[in-house]
């Protein structure tokens, strides 16, 4: 709460004062982005692997998209995790600072779409704080609250799959953050056009 | 570095012409620039005289309508399922776009930019052939689509002027081989050979001189008159026979014949002082006739697998499409229908007897249902039975063996050309259906004598038959039981009497449609259970309580009946009349959208349709007195 008075002479990293320099001239598009973390605890968890990818003007713009994995040595060693199959594919690796990073340069002001993705949020702020930076301005748009919406079921919940299944989505062989980026565009288009907002 | 999704793009991608001509890598460059769009139902995406989008696109899932305005009538071009291309008109054109794509149901399609594809294009020829041809492909040359998957996008409005053959428009070579009249005959023959093609065309000044066909090449040259090593024009022959753009297939016969030549060579204004536009071969007329119904039946008769009836199959659709939309009778079309799904059936059977060798004992396969009837215009469920002569009892076993196996395969063969198999399981490959004569007798003499008893269904489909294959007497000794037992029966008729007219309303009280109110058909008109099942189901009972033999059709049944039974002649011929429209309607949606057409989408209609629609399901109501009156239903309402 007193975020901004503990923070009022702080010399913020670089690549952070251009990120809030970005929020003079919003963009209009929007990003699609998972998070996948080790759990839901904020102190605790950390972030494993983040996917993301562009959407403007009503179109998913497969080429522009974000994907890292975080090789997380310290966790995974405290909490006797092999992490031997993740060493050895081929996604790009980054340490956390330097994904963390890229990644806020790549949102940029764009509004975020995901699935839970408070969680994600949650314990990339936390990230975020640790290198001295604030928390993400972002807004964000849950597709499960989207779909709630349109079915007028508030108080009902539904998985990522049930929403790909409703919608005839192939979702069932995706396991990187991409192609969960990617159901989520998807997604996030038809459930835009349905609800009638743009 | 390309991330997973722009990988499985290109995979996607891969596996369809024109990108199947490209490298890996150039696959992934391209889906790195891809656009992905989600369309969702009756959505446009581009209509007639928008701009030209920086794009063209690939259904990856979905159907995309391609539709023209002729004559103040939305006329479907073409449908473009996942894979196909489609709005490739800013390669080429620079004007609007002349043609509307809708996405018949939710689609999602992959919009490539022009500028990264461009220069593959440039790169290889193989890629610019390949949209060139489908973007001024004859969209009636189903053989090439059919092979290509060629989306065509170029709408010459002549073409589409399909009626009969007399006004059919050919396709034909576009690019010719044009050379000087100073080539050697020898490089000549080589260009024929390399292009594969039969004749070249000898120029001047870019205006036909003379023309060289295999012929002249083969009694020139080959005989040893003219060496090859001389200039083509010593073989030559000229003047050549030119014809304008727009000549009809029976023109060019005539022409043909007339000249008594094998070539034409088409030009813009069909003098011989005008650009060469083409040249029509006597081939090309034998194409342009594939797809009339008599070369359809000798295909079928040729097929040698369910692959190539399947073929055969689509290009009925194409007659039975085209002539809808021509207005030609829909009892003709029926006819014409019913005829070559009976061949496709009968080769079905031919090659699983082929197969197994030949049949132990007499047998005969029957159709039932709406093929039963002739009716049967879009594909919907295959319904059969097969009737085999008694045997022994120590035969008994291994001959229905033999039979339940040919039904098998039949159903199997039939199932491949997109008949799917009945959800009742009503067919011969069912061991409930396929039986000797005499257990045959039993059932049908139970059906009659105990009707209700569990029949629910049954007598719809079992009492309209045809013979498709076999042995003639089979069939007749059942009518004969059929007939035999109905005299008189009054508990049969009133039993299908009952079942005839409780079928659920059209309309409701307010003269509205009754809608479905839920599932996967929400909101759309049942027209075979609501309209066209009570009036097929009226039609079977009077039919056979009046004891008329030999007529099936649903239409016919009440013509016949309007002669024999003079007081309600005028309710008969009205329900004619409805049956037709209703069927009419029903095979249109099922075009539409590539089903059975069970289910019609009112919101789609014109509101003159909707009245039309209406008016057809009027006579249904005096049919029911008429029933109501000749029959006592009481007894199983």
């Amino acid at each position: 709460m007193l975020d901004w008075l503990k923070n009022i002479n702080k010399e913020y990293p670089e690549f952070w004062k251009a990120y809030l320099g970005k929020f003079e001239h919003k963009e209009p598009k929007y990003i699609a982005i998972h998070i996948k973390t080790t759990g839901f605890n904020v102190k605790k968890d950390v972030i494993l692997s983040i996917g993301a990818l562009t959407i403007a003007e009503d179109a998913v713009y497969i080429g522009q998209g974000y994907e890292v994995t975080i090789p997380q040595y310290r966790f995974l060693h405290d909490n006797g995790l092999s992490n031997d199959f993740v060493m050895e594919s081929e996604q790009t690796k980054l340490s956390e600072s330097q994904a963390i990073e890229k990644c806020v340069d790549f949102i940029g002001s764009a509004t975020l779409v995901g699935y839970r993705l408070h969680n994600g949020l949650d314990i990339l702020n936390e990230a975020l704080e640790k290198m001295g930076c604030g928390r993400l301005k972002n807004e964000a748009i849950d597709i499960e609250i989207m779909y709630q919406k349109l079915n007028e079921t508030m108080d009902k919940k539904y998985s990522l799959a049930d929403i790909c299944q409703a919608y005839k989505l192939n979702h069932e062989e995706s396991n990187t953050t991409t192609e969960y980026a990617y159901s989520i565009a998807l997604l996030f288009l038809k459930l835009k056009t349905r609800l009638g907002f743009k | 570095m390309s991330n997973i999704i722009v990988q499985q793009v290109a995979v996607f991608l891969k596996d369809f012409l024109p990108f199947s001509y490209l490298p890996d890598e150039s696959l992934e460059k391209i889906a790195n620039s891809i656009r992905v769009l989600n369309l969702n139902k009756n959505k446009t995406l581009f209509k007639i005289n928008d701009s030209l989008h920086d794009c063209f696109y690939v259904v990856a899932s979905g159907v995309i309508h391609l539709t023209v305005i002729s004559d103040a009538e939305e006329t479907l071009l073409n449908k473009c399922y996942a894979g196909d291309v489609f709005g490739l008109r800013p390669f080429f054109a620079k004007n609007n776009y002349q043609m509307t794509a809708k996405a018949r149901e939710e689609s999602i399609v992959y919009a490539i930019p022009i500028t990264t594809f461009k220069p593959f294009v440039a790169q290889n020829s193989d890629i610019l052939d390949f949209l060139l041809e489908s973007f001024t492909t004859n969209t009636k040359s189903g053989s090439l689509m059919e092979q290509h998957g060629l989306i065509s996008e170029n709408i010459d409005l002549q073409e589409k002027q399909f009626d009969a053959l007399y006004f059919q428009s050919l396709s034909y070579t576009k690019k010719p081989i044009v050379i000087p009249h100073s080539t050697i005959i020898k490089d000549a023959a080589q260009l024929v050979t390399n292009d594969l093609q039969d004749c070249v065309l000898i120029t001047e000044n870019g205006t036909p001189k003379g023309i060289a066909t295999d012929k002249d090449f083969r009694s020139k040259v080959a005989t040893g008159k003219v060496a090859f090593s001389n200039t083509i024009d010593k073989i030559m022959v000229a003047p050549v026979i030119t014809v304008s753009e727009s000549i009809s297939v029976a023109e060019a016969q005539l022409i043909m014949l007339k000249h008594d030549v094998t070539h034409l060579c088409v030009t813009s204004d069909g003098t011989d002082q005008s650009e060469i536009k083409g040249i029509i071969s006597e081939h090309d007329l034998v194409v342009a006739q594939a797809n009339n119904p008599g070369v359809l039946l000798k295909e079928i008769k040729r097929a040698q697998n369910g692959k190539e009836l399947k073929l055969v199959r689509n290009k009925l659709d194409e007659i039975i499409q085209t002539s809808l939309n021509k207005n030609i009778p829909l009892t003709h079309i029926n006819s014409i229908a019913g005829e070559i799904t009976l061949a496709l059936i009968r080769r079905s059977i031919e090659l699983a007897i082929l197969d197994l060798g030949s049949p132990p004992v007499p047998f005969a396969w029957l159709c039932i249902g709406s093929q039963g009837r002739k009716e049967q215009l879009l594909l919907t469920d295959q319904d059969s039975i097969l009737i085999f002569d008694d045997v022994t009892t120590d035969r008994y076993r291994d001959v229905r063996d033999y039979f339940l196996k040919l039904a098998k395969k039949a159903t199997n063969t039939l199932e491949k050309v997109g008949y799917p198999i009945c959800q009742q399981g009503h067919i011969a490959g069912n061991m409930l259906w396929c039986k000797s004569l005499t257990d045959w007798t039993k059932q049908y003499v139970n059906w009659m004598k105990n009707p209700g008893e569990k029949s629910n269904e049954i007598s719809s489909v079992f009492f309209d038959y045809e013979i498709a294959f076999g042995d003639q007497k089979i069939e007749d000794s059942i009518t004969d039981i059929v007939f035999n037992s109905s005299s008189n029966n009054q508990l049969f008729f009133d039993y299908l009497g009952n079942d005839a007219i409780k079928k659920p309303a059209p309309l409701n009280f307010f003269k509205k449609f009754n809608l479905e109110e839920d599932g996967e058909f929400k909101g759309k008109f049942d027209i075979k259970t609501r309209a066209l099942m009570p009036l097929i189901d009226s039609a079977r009972l009077l039919v056979l309580s009046m004891g008329i033999r030999g007529i099936n059709s649903t239409y016919l049944r009440y013509k016949q009946l309007a002669m024999l039974d003079a007081k309600f002649s005028e309710v008969y011929l009205n329900c004619a009349e409805a049956f037709l429209v209703l069927s009419k309607f029903r095979a249109l949606e099922g075009i539409k959208n590539d089903d059975n057409g069970q289910y019609i989408n009112l919101d789609e209609l014109s509101k003159p349709d909707k009245e039309r629609l209406k008016n057809a399901l009027m006579p249904m109501r005096d049919l029911e007195e008429v029933i109501k009156g000749k029959f006592q239903l009481t007894q199983f309402s």
